[in-house]
């Protein structure tokens, strides 16, 4: 067998100098581009063990963030401005919109869309990347039609697929997954690219099936670049959810914003403005949790590693 | 082939030490991590003098904290308490006529310097014009035993003459004191020979002041006028052996002399004795 | 080594592949099972693009949104590398304005682009501001990072050659971080583009984004249009991805992951 041959479409799922002032290594095989969160906070886990009052003396910290909310609530009380009103009004107008109101709805209709969508998006890219590493042959032949579509910006095809599927939910999600299969792909094929050739051969010599082969090495040695590139996809998914709505829509919070700001409603537009950047860090924060349980194993090894 | 610069041996500027030691070390204290839970003591009290002129290695156990003192000879890093003094003043950062080798030649060269360029580095530092720092360049170059590998890149370089160009760079700027950290570690046997009688070399020639660690006995032995022996951590100062082979030194005729094998063998005991 | 794995087998499957998407494209157009009413026939679409290379229209677009997407990038990259920089060198100032940027990075770029066509309307400057915003956090991050991921042993390697001030900040300094402004860039870039067209198509903005949609909407028989724009817009994708990673290539061709990719290329 020769080397595999290399993929060129990834540019994105290349060694990269990503990470964290912690973390003294300055070429990260695993960490892809536009990950750098996710990784600084699971690399610096490891040394915040140092108990409660440890984590409290972090805390100051948050000063400047702090001071950032304080400087607009104080700068923006006495605003005539039109686009920037006062913060305490938008607080305000936000808890009687999104809390009391009826903008509930669509709030949860974004989500649904969002949740089916990343959903498809997430398996879609793993199957796929996982395909195209089995048969690399395949892989090669297609990579430049699949780099072609990568690289085409999927807000281009959005107005095609309304005039092809609608306004409906089918044409959002169909967006969402359009847009987000490819980090998770091309994360996928490059991890499993790297996983060391040694284990595969232990694989075949202990005469693991190939379903053990997968769940106890493939996997395991492609997580944290998978994990990566579904992170990526996340942050894609979001965006494609709200733009869908934006374009063409009767509902979610892009409408919600977009009508908004066509009534030239500014708080109210504010608000929207403000839940939409919530859910998008709620979203975040959720899945670095979950990456937190799920690469357990793989950052003890990396504190480890990096003390000695 | 050091004439065409002059050396600046003959100039230096010691106040109020005729014949005191360039290097004095005392009572040198140093802890890790102060005031927490993972304090640790790697040196507890570590004394010696280096003369000028003089060829001094540190030995110890893997851990003893030598990497450590070594640090602290080059104002990299401040003891915990204790005093170190370079030419008679207190240490408080890297001082100007003092040059270190580090053990890790791969990362302490600049990989996006080519070789030439990683050897400037110190004389621009000094403010040496141009035409002086090709011809310093090239001097140096020739002197560890590199020819034209100027151009090239560190990392399309082998291990040795990496390590060459890391001491190349080192001597660049004329210093009176070289410090080297287990220097000759990562590279094969031979080549490890080449580059001890290199050191010696260099330094009749350009009349340097060495201190180097090292955890070879034989090394130690074969380069040294004193040796310097660190018990396990925290460490003090086992013992300061003098090594009184003559010189000029030979790989074959000096290490299978019989004082050499005496020396080995008391120093041998010393380090595994408290370990 | 068999047949299958040499170089002029694997060009000639590349493009076989190739050749196989347009023909099945054009076969799916003919057999009806496309609907031509929703998405025109390869041919259609070959010769529409064809027709619109030769229109100076199509290059006026082209030409505001790279014109768009070019200024937004300096601009932001500018910001992001200079304030970045200045951040990294500073522990106490890194420390306390990484959890806004962190968070901000966090935020779907795209919540700011209502409040950008309430201020500019559908003009150049929202679209430059979106995609300045847009790749200013991550960049910045990047540069952050970079700053301080000066290896240890170079750190002190500087120390020892008593480089400081602004001969270490170029000696050292910069050469470590550029691998990290590298990446950063080249996502920015790519992301650059992507706001580019949101912001034409969603603020209206002229550019290609414009283009497709007013193609769009101008009903089915522009809709071979609008498919050789989106085509265009690939190429404009391609064009711009290759140019940063050939710079890129160009720069860092001593880091290790350029190496590597050497290696592997010989
Ligand atoms: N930065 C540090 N923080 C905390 N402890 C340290 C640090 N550096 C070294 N130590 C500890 O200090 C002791 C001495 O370390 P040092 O590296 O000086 O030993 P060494 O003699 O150079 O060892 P070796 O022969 O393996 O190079 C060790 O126990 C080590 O764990
Ligand atoms: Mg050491």
């Amino acid at each position: 067998m020769t080397t595999p041959p290399r993929f060129e479409a990834p540019s994105l799922a290349r060694p990269e100098p990503t990470g964290s002032a912690d973390v003294p290594s300055t070429s990260d095989p695993v960490v892809a581009a536009g990950t750098t969160p996710s990784q600084q906070f699971t690399a610096r886990s490891p040394r915040r063990r140092g108990g409660p009052l440890q984590r409290l003396k972090g805390l100051w910290r948050l000063w400047f963030f702090a001071l950032v909310l304080v400087l607009w609530w104080v700068l923006s009380a006495d605003s005539t401005s039109t686009f920037f009103p006062p913060l305490q009004n938008i607080v305000q107008r936000l808890w009687e919109t999104w809390v009391v109101g009826e903008a509930r709805s669509d709030l949860y209709s974004s989500l649904r869309h969002f949740a089916i969508g990343y959903t498809i998006a997430g398996v879609l890219g793993v199957a796929i990347g996982a395909l195209l590493w089995k048969f690399q042959r395949v892989g090669h032949a297609v990579s430049p039609v699949l780099y072609f579509v990568y690289v085409i910006p999927t807000a281009a095809l959005l107005p095609a697929i309304v005039a092809i599927m609608g306004i409906g939910s089918p044409m959002k999600i169909t967006i969402v997954v359009l847009a987000a299969v490819w980090p998770t792909m091309l994360n996928t094929l490059d991890g499993m690219r790297g996983i060391d050739p040694i284990k595969l051969d232990t694989a075949k010599v202990l005469h693991m099936s190939p379903l053990t082969t997968v769940r106890s090495v493939v996997l395991p040695g492609a997580m944290p670049q998978i994990m990566a590139g579904l992170r990526h996809s996340l942050s894609i998914a979001v965006i494609m959810m709200v733009v869908s709505e934006l374009i063409a829509s009767t509902e979610g919070i892009g409408f919600f914003i977009l009508e908004a700001q066509q009534r030239f409603a500014i708080t109210t537009m504010w608000t929207g403005i403000i839940v939409l950047a919530l859910v998008g860090s709620a979203l975040t924060f959720l899945f670095i949790a979950v990456e937190r349980v799920v690469l357990g194993w793989y950052i003890g090894a990396r504190a480890v590693e990096q003390k000695g | 082939m050091s004439h065409a610069v002059p050396t600046p041996a003959g100039t230096p500027a010691q106040p109020g030490t005729g014949e005191g030691p360039v290097l004095s070390v005392s009572a040198l204290r140093k802890a890790y991590n102060v005031g927490k839970p993972s304090e640790r003591l790697a040196i507890s009290d570590v004394s010696f003098d280096v003369a000028k002129g003089e060829f001094v290695c540190v030995v110890g156990p893997s851990g003893a904290g030598k990497t450590t003192l070594l640090r602290c000879l080059s104002g990299l890093l401040h003891p915990t308490t204790g005093e170190v003094r370079f030419e008679g003043t207190p240490l408080q950062a890297v001082p100007d006529r003092l040059s270190v080798v580090f053990q890790d030649y791969s990362r302490s060269l600049f990989p996006w310097l080519t070789v030439s360029k990683n050897v400037a580095v110190p004389l621009k530092v000094a403010g040496v014009a141009k035409e002086q720092r090709e011809a310093r360049i090239s001097e140096v170059l020739h002197a560890v035993g590199l020819g034209d590998v100027g151009k090239s890149y560190p990392w399309q370089l082998s291990g040795g003459m990496q390590q060459r160009v890391a001491i190349a760079r080192a001597l660049a700027h004329q210093p009176d004191m070289l410090l080297m950290d287990e220097p000759f570690a990562s590279v094969d046997a031979q080549t490890r020979f080449d580059l001890e009688d290199l050191i010696l070399q260099v330094r009749a020639q350009f009349g340097i002041t060495v201190v180097l660690v090292t955890h070879d006995i034989d090394e130690a032995v074969y380069l040294a006028d004193r040796v310097v022996v660190l018990s396990s951590p925290p460490s003090v100062v086992e013992e300061i052996v003098t090594v009184p082979l003559a010189r000029p030194r030979d790989q074959l005729v000096t290490r299978s002399s019989e004082t050499f094998g005496q020396l080995r063998r008391h120093l041998m005991e010393l380090v595994t004795a408290h370990h | 080594m068999n047949a299958v794995d040499t170089g002029w087998f694997r060009t000639l499957a590349r493009l076989g592949v190739i050749a196989a998407v347009l023909a099945g494209w054009q076969l799916l157009s003919v057999a009806g099972v496309l609907d031509s009413s929703s998405f025109p026939s390869m041919t259609a679409t070959m010769a529409e693009l064809g027709r619109q290379l030769t229109d100076s229209d199509l290059w006026l677009a082209v030409w505001e949104t790279v014109r768009g997407w070019g200024l937004g990038l300096l601009i932001g990259c500018s910001l992001a590398i200079t304030i970045g920089t200045l951040l990294g060198l500073n522990r106490f100032a890194y420390l306390s304005v990484i959890p806004v940027i962190e968070f901000l990075k966090t935020v779907p770029v795209i919540a700011i682009l209502p409040l950008a066509i309430v201020v500019w309307g559908a003009t150049l400057e929202m679209k430059v501001f979106l995609v300045a915003f847009g790749v200013f956090w991550p960049l910045a991050i990047q540069t952050i990072y970079g700053v301080r991921a000066v290896d240890p042993v170079v750190r002190d390697t500087a120390a020892v050659l008593r480089l400081r001030g602004f001969r270490k900040f170029t000696t050292v300094t910069l050469p470590s971080a550029a691998p990290f402004i590298a990446t950063g860039l080249r996502v920015a870039a790519a992301v650059g583009l992507i706001l580019t067209i949101i912001a034409e198509l969603v603020g209206g903005a002229r550019g290609l984004g414009l283009s497709i949609l007013t193609s769009v909407n101008a009903g089915p028989d522009r809709l071979p249009a609008t498919y050789a724009f989106i085509l265009l817009t690939g190429v404009t994708g391609v064009l711009v991805t290759t140019a940063f990673v050939a710079l890129e290539q160009r720069l860092l061709h001593w880091h290790e992951s350029q190496r590597n990719l050497a290696a592997k290329a010989a």
